[in-house]
């Protein structure tokens, strides 16, 4: 196991402020914070579990999709019940399910909701998309820091 | 008066399906329909880009199949330029596009049906829930989970990176395999060989005990298009489309896939945005024809590979002509799995894997290209129209799930016929019609990312549109 945070990023940079979430990975990532490995992804797959299931701690970055929210949101989740996948990509408790119930680990994992208001097909993030992104790198250096996440072997496919 | 049912699997935003049953006055299920209220405004959204940026923009539509659309479209950006393509960089696409396969299909196996497989469809909710299949065999998906990362492997050696690589183009491919890339494939070859056998027995198994299920789970007559090689040989990136029909009879054959409009009509479904493409000749319902793993065995003479054309003879036993029943989709699958990890291990050695000329240069020939390319789930076609500076000018592009749309409506409303009984919606019912969909291994997700896990939402609709009786199972 690494002692690493984890971000994973995902949605589709192809509807605009749906893929804000695979865009703040990709800022984690250009930051270079020791400690902190990166991916960035359209979807969640369900091989994701074995990185999962290396890192410390994960943060799965997504657009709040719920509803109007002002600011990014992180919240703390936990393994779902099953980690039975239907389709080819899962959410995060099937993810961390799979991780516990495959390779034996469900890291603590948050997941950290960012601001939208257009999923229409564009590849510009909208302004309260882009305020949400840049809040969102906050936190999650915030979080790391807090921790002391530390410099540690990255796992292998991830800052992609 | 004809009532309804609606199953509507809850997912986010678009790019989700419901499936209605539509029930006779007599209570039995008269004709089923998959809806996709997927998002198909992506044509649009393409057009008055280059063409030659197109394969990784089409990559883009989908986090689950990048590889076949970045692939179709290269090849469509080989038809504009008019140009052969080096031999070498078409034999680095179908490396990649075996990677593909094979890991697209190792999860759909292992991971999504294995579990349906050693558990059954009549164990209830709770307990299909509570004491996971997958916590209680870890081997088997962490076999799946390694095999699909092999597959992965490939598409990251070849592409640098797993998802949506920029590596094919219009012309070629940019760069070549490395000794060292070989070298890693290599090592997986045991292991993949392997897991793949151990799938062969699970489903052996699996055919001994569901019987009933190769029986109704989309067993029906239909026709079947797949590419094949110029000797009828297997084919999965390149080739000629050909057309069979359920006695295994030619119908149609040497077809360039850039006529394909000739021979195939597409009908719009009410309700759906999902387009249901149908055999030209045939008109609707006769000209219905099913893509992927089971039509490419069915219309291909040979796998090509010795271990595969083995178990293909096997599969071919389960049929008279064609092999027609859509719970074999999974073992044309394996047999297509194990097709992968042979032709990738003969392929390995050839040194035009390491060649430097790897592209052809051209500008804007043809004013329309279409290319063609066997994705996991059947056959893709990617058809560009572009002016002369080689802007879109028109997108067309046909999806797998699109051409299996009528047949998996088909295969709901057999699985329902022999469950639905008046007004009662029985739970083993939900279970084996979410699997009847899951032989297709559908795709559904080129607009957005989905968001939960399945949720089924059944609704018994009355004469007057009222909803007399509603089931949710989370």
């Amino acid at each position: 196991m690494n002692d690493n945070l984890l971000v994973i990023g995902y949605g589709n940079t192809l509807r605009s402020d749906d893929g804000v979430g695979a865009r703040v990975a990709e800022a984690v990532a250009n930051l270079g914070l020791p400690g902190v490995g990166t991916h960035a992804c359209t979807q969640l797959t369900p091989e994701l579990a074995d990185l999962v299931s290396k890192a410390s701690a994960v943060i799965f970055v997504d657009v709040a999709a719920e509803g109007p929210v002002a600011h990014p949101i992180l919240r703390r989740l936990e393994p779902a019940e099953s980690s039975r996948v239907f389709s080819h990509s899962a959410d995060p408790p099937t993810l961390l399910a799979l991780a516990r119930d495959v390779y034996g680990r469900a890291p603590e994992a948050w997941c950290l909701l960012v601001p939208a208001e257009n999923i229409g097909f564009g590849e510009e993030l909208s302004p309260i998309a882009r305020r949400g992104l840049k809040e969102a790198v906050r936190k999650i250096r915030d979080l790391q820091r807090k921790r002391g996440f530390g410099p540690a072997a990255i796992p292998p496919f991830a800052n992609h | 008066m004809a009532k309804r049912i609606v199953i509507d699997p809850v997912t986010r935003i678009e790019g989700h399906a419901k499936i209605s049953i539509f029930l006779d006055d007599a209570g039995q299920v008269a004709d089923a329909q998959f809806h996709v209220v997927e998002f198909r405004g992506f044509e649009k959204f393409c057009e008055g880009r280059p063409y030659s940026e197109m394969p990784g923009i089409t990559a883009r539509i989908c986090g689950i199949c990048p590889v076949s659309h970045l692939l179709a479209s290269a090849r469509a950006g080989d038809a504009i330029m008019a140009v052969a393509i080096p031999p070498a960089a078409d034999k680095l696409r179908r490396l990649m596009n075996l990677g593909q396969i094979l890991q697209s299909h190792a999860l759909s196996f292992f991971n999504l049906s294995a579990p349906d497989f050693l558990l059954g469809w009549d164990t209830p909710p709770a307990e299909r829930n509570v004491f996971g299949l997958i916590a209680a065999h870890p081997e088997l998906a962490r076999a799946g989970i390694r095999l699909r990362q092999f597959g992965q492997e490939i598409i990251e050696i070849l592409g640098g990176k797993k998802i949506h690589p920029a590596w094919g183009v219009p012309g070629g491919v940019r760069s070549a395999l490395t000794e060292e890339g070989r070298d890693r494939i290599r090592a997986w070859l045991p292991e993949a060989f392997a897991t793949v056998a151990t799938g062969f027995e699970l489903f052996r198994r699996t055919l001994e005990t569901h019987r009933e299920e190769a029986f109704i789970f989309g067993n029906f007559p239909s026709l079947f298009m797949g590419l094949v090689a110029a000797d009828g040989t297997w084919e999965h990136h390149g080739g000629k489309l050909r057309f069979t029909d359920s006695s295994g009879s030619v119908i149609a054959d040497h077809i360039d896939p850039a006529d394909y409009l000739e021979y195939i009509g597409e009908s719009v479904q009410k309700d759906s945005y999902l387009k249901s493409p149908y055999f030209k000749a045939l008109g609707l319902p006769g000209g219905m024809y099913r893509v992927g793993p089971l039509a490419r065995l069915n219309v291909c003479e040979r796998m090509g590979v010795p271990r595969a054309d083995a178990e293909l003879r096997l599969f071919r036993q389960q049929g008279h002509g064609a092999v027609t029943s859509s719970f074999l989709y999974h073992q044309a699958r394996l047999i297509e799995m194990l097709a992968a990890v042979e032709l990738i291990e003969r392929g390995l050695e050839d040194p035009d894997l390491f060649s430097r000329d790897l592209r052809a240069e051209a500008g804007v020939n043809s004013p329309r290209g279409v290319g063609a390319s066997e994705a996991p789930r059947g056959t893709l076609f990617h058809d560009y129209t572009v002016d002369r500076d080689g802007l879109l000018k028109k997108v067309n592009l046909i999806v797998a799930t699109g051409q299996n749309n009528l047949a998996m409506n088909r295969t709901v409303a057999q699985i329902a016929r022999h469950f639905v009984r008046g007004d009662q919606i029985p739970e083993p019912m939900l279970n084996r019609i979410e699997h009847g969909i899951r032989c297709y291994d559908p795709c559904l997700s080129c607009s957005t990312h989905a968001f939960g896990q399945m949720a089924l939402e059944v609704r018994l609709i009355g004469p007057d549109g009222s909803v007399r009786r509603e089931v949710t199972r989370e």
